[in-house]
């Protein structure tokens, strides 16, 4: 075993052009794609989380929705139910009105008749007791204005008491 | 039975050609497989070569980590990953087999019209001392680049002129400060530990992996003595082997986060207790 110093130099001058060659044609390219694979990892992890809050948020927005339809939904039930109990209760105060106002109309008709048939029962027998009177006393009594007055004023005395 | 390196001298200058051999392939195998990593890339389906390649830089980047502060680290990351690559590959270069060519005449003795300085030298050596007899001088050429403490020390000093180097300046005043603590006679004591981390990560590479290398060898030569030898061997090498594996990630591994260790303990401000 011989120690040959050109042999050291010859490892230096070597090795430096292996480390340059590699350097540039292996190292270079190699180092600088594992530099873009860390940040696409780093990318795609912020891109996964920032997903994952988007999600959160869809959710709770859905659940916040969903929360407000089924409010509403009950909140027009509630309201439907107002407002048929009301019509009913107006509906009904309606009939009631109709029938008391109906009624009412009746009585009065009834009334005005009862009136016509007495009045027109009193006309008839005030000239029907003319007539009775002045066939009993045939010429006494003419056909004077004055007596059917009288037997009017009369009549309507016995009348106003029946 | 050891097996010497095929060195030649061009120029007045000794060149150990199994290193330059070992070296080119080990530099070729690291690039192959980075670059068939990278072939393909792909941010969201990588392939299985590309989880391979980014497993490794994570762990380098996990090493770093551990020992300072990854922000601070990350220049360092793909120089930790060539480097534990190319001592990876460069310890596993020397497991599976080895070619030696064996030499018995000094005239014969020569590759690519040059002559090979180390067979000629042991030849005329062993003739000198024994005239007439037979000598024989194998040599390896192929061996882990990590067996060799020339490459070692040159990786090795590499580090430390780079440590030192980031701590003059990125941290010049915590640097030089250090020298004179906890006081300043033990400026020398501070010299001499930077000099043994220097020859320590340089030398505990090379001799894990030029022992595991020297075992195998032994265990070889002693599989070709004769029929029992071999069968006694056989079982010996598959151990040693796959114990060579663990030894070889290991000394990467440690190759690697030392170097990391000393950079955090220069860049590192130290705060007074």
């Amino acid at each position: 075993m011989h120690f040959v110093p050109s042999s050291l130099v010859l490892a230096l001058i070597a090795f430096l052009i292996l480390y340059f060659v590699l350097n540039k044609y292996a190292f270079g390219p190699l180092f600088s794609m594992m530099e873009k694979r860390r940040e696409l990892v780093l990318q795609q992890i912020n891109e996964a989380s920032q997903t994952r809050e988007q999600a959160v948020a869809y959710v709770e927005e859905q659940k916040q929705a969903l929360q407000d339809a089924r409010k509403e939904a009950y909140d027009i039930i509630e309201q439907s139910r107002q407002t048929s109990s009301k019509q009913t209760e107006q509906l009904l105060d309606q009939a009631k009105a109709e029938a008391a106002r109906i009624k009412e109309e009746a009585v009065r008709d009834i009334q005005s008749e009862k009136n016509k048939a007495v009045e027109a029962l009193r006309s008839e027998l005030g000239s029907a007791s003319v007539k009775i009177a002045s066939k009993l006393l045939e010429k006494e009594v003419g056909s004077d204005a004055a007596q059917e007055e009288l037997v009017d004023q009369y009549l309507k005395k016995v009348g106003g008491r029946s | 039975m050891l097996h010497d390196s095929p060195v030649i001298n061009v120029g007045g200058l000794d060149i150990d050609l199994s290193v330059v051999l070992m070296l080119i392939v080990t530099c070729m195998i690291v690039f192959l497989i980075a670059r068939l990593a990278t072939r393909n890339l792909s941010v969201e389906n990588p392939g299985k070569m590309q989880n391979f390649m980014e497993w490794v830089v994570e762990f380098v980047q996990g090493l770093i980590s551990s020992t300072m502060d990854l922000k601070k680290g990350k220049p360092f990351l793909s120089l930790g990953t060539t480097l534990i690559l190319f001592i990876f590959v460069g310890n596993m270069l020397g497991l599976p087999f080895n070619i030696v060519t064996e030499y018995n005449d000094a005239s014969k003795a020569h590759i690519f019209g040059q002559e090979i300085v180390s067979v000629t030298e042991k030849i005329h050596a062993a003739q000198e001392r024994h005239p007439g007899e037979e000598v024989e001088v194998g040599i390896s050429w192929w061996k882990s680049p990590t067996a060799d403490p020339a490459v070692t020390m040159g990786l090795s000093a590499m580090v430390f002129v780079l440590v030192h180097f980031v701590g003059i300046t990125r941290n010049t005043k915590g640097y030089f400060k250090h020298y004179l603590q906890p006081y300043i006679f033990f400026l020398p004591i501070n010299l001499i530990e930077q000099l043994s981390k220097l020859l320590t990560l340089g030398m505990r590479l090379f001799a894990n992996i030029y022992a595991g290398e020297v075992l195998i060898s032994v265990l070889i030569a002693l599989g070709s003595s004769g029929i029992i030898g071999g069968i006694v061997s056989i079982p010996l090498l598959m151990a040693w082997q796959g114990f060579s594996i663990f030894i070889g990630s290991i000394q990467a591994f440690v190759f690697t986060i030392l170097t990391f260790v000393y950079i955090s303990q220069v860049i590192e401000t130290h705060e007074e207790h």
